[in-house]
């Protein structure tokens, strides 16, 4: 059993030779057994890193590894679950999840992915399009949940979903992820969503990798002040605005901060929209993957 | 693999009660449940078609014929305009013959939308790659479990066709509007129609692994299996070599006609309008016409057969070869 769930090595990805890149030199390594957040605006490559984790996509450059193998390899041990949720809509949710089963044979457990969808009350004879928006997420989380996977990865899970349902999904999710101590990737442009349930996260802003690493070491590396305006010279600043001659920034601490500044420690929030409001802020890596990679 | 994993789930009976389907298999039938009704029973109406011909189809024009006279040997100009009886027949050998070679098109229009192109256009395919199913395996088992249908009908229908067309050949040549080498007599009669059907799948999987779409992969397959069927149609006459006999009259399939000199040289392109003149000038010594005898049905059906599978081969390869570029 390797401690490490997932890790990138300068992963780029390219979508024919016209078009930019989706991925560019992400460098970055999780740890078994957390509840990651890959956070970012829409097209920042959220979706692109999942599929490469998955095995679906095949990157340009660079490498990822997954349960410390190649995603290929890691096939039966990881489940995904995509951001359209895509189910045979012609199949009942019964033959879905016989789907399930015969499509994994060596893993699958009926009881788990039965009983995700009795709590939402689901009609096994119902055909999946017939279903709402919630209660076909339900049937794709079953899916992936009866697979009993080491890697969970979920990209935009929660996406069309109304707060309850959001709410009773997540709690699924959360109890049997405990349960089972699975690593679940999931991303998602509502940081409000996350915050709460993940302790790692990743930031992904226009195809790199921003911010990385265990969520409390990120916020503690960050401190919000207010204050008169003055110098911060010493400080990595991310973000500051100037109202009068007051100013707000959220930066990195350089040192013992002079002035009389009134400081707090960032929510995540906070923190990734300072990050994505300031593209040209310097990435951070809290999870020691850089000096193997530079 | 690393995994031998201590996951195996207890037996349950729900695994038994469905007899002995599994996998992919179980999966590939379940989701193209209604394309597997349509198949059986669009074999069924072929098949159907072909035994009325065969038996009370036949039958029936006979009997016509025999009460009209036309069969006890003595000219009998009445014959000539034919029967509706007779004419039932002759549809029926159209219609026949027709849904065996219709059936290549279909198949390619199924394979490039519903097979392929629907799954990669709403990440269907994408589901079964994050099972347990490596995308390679996917595919073996998309091409394989419906070649096994397509083989199992095809082969169905080309023997039914050979008993129709073997059993009444007398009613064939005074009666019927078909020939030997007609291409849909010539493609129903033998190993071609099955060859054409899995060329079908094979081009029907590589224009939805292309377009990755449903509609654009339906429109490609179909056009793709259209347009080759119809080169291997104009090549057909040239793949054995062919007899040739000096004069005119109805020999069999046409590989040439054309005139002749007086030292042999062939003058396959002339066109005379004075036709005296032109004949002195030219030194026309009569014409002559290359042909396959139906002797030549069976090299003639085996090298097209064997062209159709290897395209069969280079386009299966290709969609593979696609597939695995794509993904991990």
């Amino acid at each position: 059993m390797t401690d490490t769930a997932m890790e990138a090595a300068g992963l780029g990805k390219r979508f024919g030779r016209r078009k930019g890149w989706a991925l560019r030199a992400c460098t970055f390594r999780l740890p078994a057994g957390r509840v990651c957040a890959v956070v970012g605006p829409n097209g920042a490559g959220k979706s692109t890193l999942l599929a490469h984790a998955a095995g679906l996509l095949r990157p340009t450059e660079g490498t990822l590894t997954v349960l410390g193998t190649s995603p290929a390899a890691a096939r039966e041990r990881m489940a995904y679950v995509a951001q359209d949720k895509p189910l045979h809509p012609q199949l009942t949710v019964e033959d879905t999840l016989r789907l399930g089963r015969e499509l994994n044979p060596r893993r699958w457990d009926a009881a788990v992915a039965e009983r995700v969808v009795a709590d939402g009350a689901l009609d096994p004879d119902v055909k999946i399009h017939a279903l709402s928006g919630g209660q076909r997420t339900r049937v794709a989380l079953a899916l992936a949940l009866g697979k009993r996977p080491e890697l969970l990865l979920l990209d935009e899970p929660m996406a069309d979903l109304d707060p309850l349902a959001r709410h009773e999904l997540m709690g699924t999710l959360m109890a049997d992820a405990a349960e089972n101590g699975t690593t679940v990737v999931m991303s998602s442009h509502v940081v409000a969503e996350l915050e709460g349930s993940c302790d790692h996260v990743l930031l992904v802003g226009a195809g790199q990798v921003r911010l990385a690493g265990p969520l409390d070491d990120l916020l503690a590396a960050h401190t919000l002040i207010t204050g008169p305006a003055a110098d911060l010279d010493d400080h990595t600043v991310i973000e500051s605005r100037t109202t009068g001659r007051q100013t707000t920034a959220l930066i990195r601490p350089g040192g013992r901060l002079t002035g009389t500044w009134r400081s707090t420690t960032p929510t995540l929030e906070e923190l990734v929209l300072a990050h994505l409001r300031s593209p040209e802020a310097p990435p951070l890596h809290l999870d020691d993957t850089v000096e193997a990679a530079v | 693999m690393t995994t031998t994993t201590a996951l195996t789930a207890p037996e349950r009976p729900t695994a038994q009660r469905t007899g002995r389907l599994h996998g992919l298999t179980w999966t590939l039938l379940r989701v193209h449940r209604s394309a597997l009704w349509f198949w059986i029973l669009y074999l069924a109406v072929t098949a159907g078609v072909i035994l009325w011909t065969y038996g009370p189809g036949a039958d029936s024009a006979l009997a016509e014929l025999t009460r009209l006279g036309c069969r006890d040997g003595d000219p009998n100009l009445g014959c000539d305009t034919g029967s509706s009886r007779v004419s039932r027949w002759d549809t029926g050998m159209a219609l026949g013959s027709t849904l065996i070679t219709v059936a290549p098109l279909l198949i390619a229009a199924w394979a490039g939308g519903a097979l392929i192109g629907r799954e990669l256009e709403n990440g269907t395919a994408q589901l079964a790659w994050t099972q347990s199913v490596s995308p390679a395996r996917w595919l073996a088992a998309k091409l394989a479990v419906p070649a096994v249908l397509i083989i199992t009908g095809t082969l169905l229908l080309t023997v039914l066709h050979r008993m129709l067309w073997t059993s009444h050949l007398e009613l064939a040549r005074w009666y019927g509007s078909w020939s030997w080498y007609d291409s849909q007599i010539f493609e129903a009669n033998g190993t071609l129609a099955t060859a054409y059907a899995l060329l079908g799948l094979a081009l029907g999987v590589l224009a939805g692994m292309v377009a990755r779409h449903s509609l654009a992969g339906l429109g490609v397959g179909a056009v793709a299996i259209g347009i080759v069927v119809q080169q291997f149609q104009s090549l057909r006459p040239h793949l054995w070599p062919a007899e040739t006999r000096k004069g005119t009259g109805d020999l069999g399939m046409t590989v040439g006609t054309g005139s002749y000199t007086s030292t042999g040289a062939r003058l396959p392109g002339l066109l005379c309008g004075d036709r005296a003149a032109c004949v002195a000038r030219n030194d026309v010594a009569g014409v002559y016409r290359d042909y396959h005898a139906a002797s030549h049905f069976w090299p003639l059906q085996l090298m097209e057969t064997g062209l159709v599978l290897a395209l069969v081969a280079a386009a299966t390869a290709t969609a593979f070869w696609l597939l695995r570029r794509r993904t991990a």
